[in-house]
């Protein structure tokens, strides 16, 4: 009965396509009632919000959110936007808070994932402890590292002063300069075991007889690493980098929980500062307008997530 | 496997060693930067409010207490009442969302993985596309839409949104799965006359119990751990979540920082118990997609 729905084989799709587009919808119309749950639940919480954005980016509405209120204002919303400093200065601290968190946590995790890639007593336990900081919530961990920072009790500046580094207690996240390295480090806490676990999975797929056969081949251990190890891990790397990356682009607890963007708009980044502009300022069409073009970049980066992702799909599918 | 691997890296060990302690040394900075800020958290907890605000700090609290524990966890009285209720409400809105989340995406993941159906890789991908895009983005519309449904200072609305993060991730997760379970099993039960939801349900169902343990998991910390969503739909004290509630809470008491670390470390226990028990599905499930065996 379902015969004809039914493709269970893994034919590759190519094959049949076209003749008839809307007779190969209809005859697996089953197909879509698996997905169909899921599609309503995205169209409702998704797509609708989506449009509603765009639409409310070019309007100016009143405090309140009173819609009926709204007053079609054109592209004045984006104007404001791209003329206003703190706009750039945002954008700065997006980069760097970006770049910086991803690139860190990469390499800290691929670190850690090699160090404990080798059998010894303990490691289950080490790694146990070190994934921990990626499980607890992230306001937990802004309160954990707002104390250790506290500007007259806070622990790492009494060691420091103890020490002998400093003669009086810093001033972490209530300076300009210090306050987005300071949320960095936070960040960083709480994301590179992400990169670790990812890396970790990636190093038991680096096939062992290669590794053994370039050692037999006189390869020292940094060549055993760069020839053979790390192209292996290119595919996970590349998936993890991304990840991380958006991640971090969408950070808002951390900065938010810390510092709220400040002082002076030093630890705003992107996200925080539209939730400021909308919920704090309730300037609803320039916070719009804002998550439009924040859409733009995220349909950038998306191209190339998708591009990586469906590389490891047509991969799999090869083989 | 990896024994003969190790056998043959012990041999060759005069070049190895250098790389070896390098390794150790780096473990060792990374375990601490891991856990002494936890530790400190745990150590402030244990400390009076007097004894967390001395100069130098104790490092070790001279005597140790229990009391802010004590006071978040009593029913009598009204720090207790409002810390309990926080928790029952952060765990009612994250089982929830899980059930709904593993209910909706197992289906849908078993076709994006099985099925081949025109549009498939177009849907598979706009849902993964919603994993991108930041909670902030959404919070205006979907705070209207709320309003309109009248679900602002609900808990449904919590759960609704929070079927937008956990579906696709639930999907992805799943799919991975499923992509790993051989086909040639069903075939074998539609051969034998089962029908194609049959062999669905009674055949590749139970091989997957891993992946929706591990998918709930990942559904639960994350719901767990809101913020942003509950901070802007509930006002409401008796419907906060726990990350809203703790910090609504201290930022009227802030200089409690024994009972801040308490309710922080209180806020960790079940998604980190939940990780400790649950570990082997957690790390699979996350590097299923990303890695093929």
């Amino acid at each position: 009965m379902t015969t004809i729905t039914g493709q269970l084989s893994a034919a590759p799709e190519h094959i049949a396509r076209r003749p008839n587009l809307l007779r190969q919808m209809w005859m697996s119309r089953a197909d879509y009632l698996y997905v169909l749950p899921a599609i309503v639940v995205m169209l409702v919480v998704i797509a609708y919000p989506i449009y509603y954005t765009i639409d409310l980016s070019f309007f100016k509405t009143p405090p309140g959110l009173q819609l009926r209120d709204k007053i079609f204002i054109g592209t004045e919303n984006y104007s404001a936007i791209l003329s206003s400093s703190v706009f750039w200065k945002v954008t700065l601290n997006t980069v760097i808070w970006t770049l910086a968190s991803t690139l860190i946590a990469f390499v800290l995790g691929f670190g850690a994932a090699l160090a404990l890639h080798r059998d010894f007593a303990g490691r289950a336990i080490l790694r146990a402890v070190l994934i921990i900081p990626w499980v607890i919530s992230a306001v937990a961990a802004s309160y954990i590292w707002k104390w250790i920072y506290h500007s007259d009790f806070g622990v790492l500046g009494a060691v420091m002063v103890q020490l002998g580094f400093l003669d009086r207690q810093p001033n972490f996240i209530d300076n300009v300069n210090s306050v987005l390295p300071s949320l960095i480090v936070v960040n960083i806490w709480r994301e590179f075991p992400f990169a670790m676990i990812m890396l970790m999975a990636g190093l038991q797929t680096v096939p062992e007889q290669l590794l053994r056969a370039a050692k037999v081949d006189g390869a020292s251990t940094w060549q055993r690493f760069w020839h053979v190890t790390f192209p292996h891990l290119r595919g996970v790397s590349t998936v993890t980098i991304l990840l991380l990356a958006v991640a971090n682009f969408n950070s808002f607890i951390i900065p938010w929980i810390m510092t709220g963007g400040g002082p002076s708009n030093a630890s705003h980044i992107w996200i925080t500062h539209i939730y400021e502009l909308a919920f704090g300022r309730q300037r609803w069409g320039v916070a719009a307008a804002y998550s439009v073009l924040l859409f733009i970049i995220m349909m950038v980066l998306g191209y190339f997530y998708v591009r990586a992702l469906s590389g490891n799909e047509s991969k799999e599918h090869g083989a | 496997m990896s024994s003969v691997g190790n056998a043959v890296t012990r041999r060759g060990r005069k070049g190895v060693d250098g790389w070896r302690w390098a390794g150790r040394i780096f473990l060792l900075i990374m375990v601490l930067y891991t856990a002494l800020p936890m530790a400190w958290m745990l150590l402030t907890s244990i400390k009076s409010g007097f004894a967390a605000t001395q100069f130098p700090p104790q490092w070790w609290p001279s005597e140790p207490t229990l009391a802010s524990y004590q006071k978040l966890l009593d029913p009598q009285n009204s720090v207790g009442q409002d810390f309990l209720r926080f928790f029952w409400n952060s765990f009612f809105v994250s089982t929830v969302t899980t059930a709904l989340a593993v209910a909706v995406a197992v289906p849908a993941a078993y076709a994006f993985s099985r099925f081949r159906f025109p549009g498939r890789q177009f849907l598979f991908f706009s849902v993964l596309l919603r994993n991108m895009f930041p909670a902030v983005i959404f919070l205006v519309p979907l705070f209207i839409l709320m309003r309109w449904l009248g679900l602002v200072n609900t808990h449904g609305s919590l759960i609704l949104t929070y079927l937008t993060f956990g579906l696709p991730l639930a999907i992805w997760l799943l799919k991975g799965f499923y992509d790993n379970i051989p086909v040639q099993l069903e075939q074998a039960a539609r051969i034998d006359g089962a029908t194609r939801f049959q062999a669905f349900l009674l055949i590749v169902m139970p091989l997957s119990v891993p992946g929706i343990i591990a998918t709930a998991i990942y559904s639960f910390i994350g719901a767990w751990n809101e913020y942003i969503y509950a901070a802007t739909f509930l006002t409401k004290n008796d419907q906060l979540t726990l990350p809203v509630g703790i910090q609504r809470f201290f930022s009227e008491n802030t200089t409690d920082f024994p009972g801040l670390m308490a309710a922080s470390f209180l806020m960790s226990v079940p998604v980190v118990v939940l990780f400790l028990v649950l570990q082997k599905y957690f790390v699979r499930a996350l590097t299923e997609g990303a890695v093929k065996h």
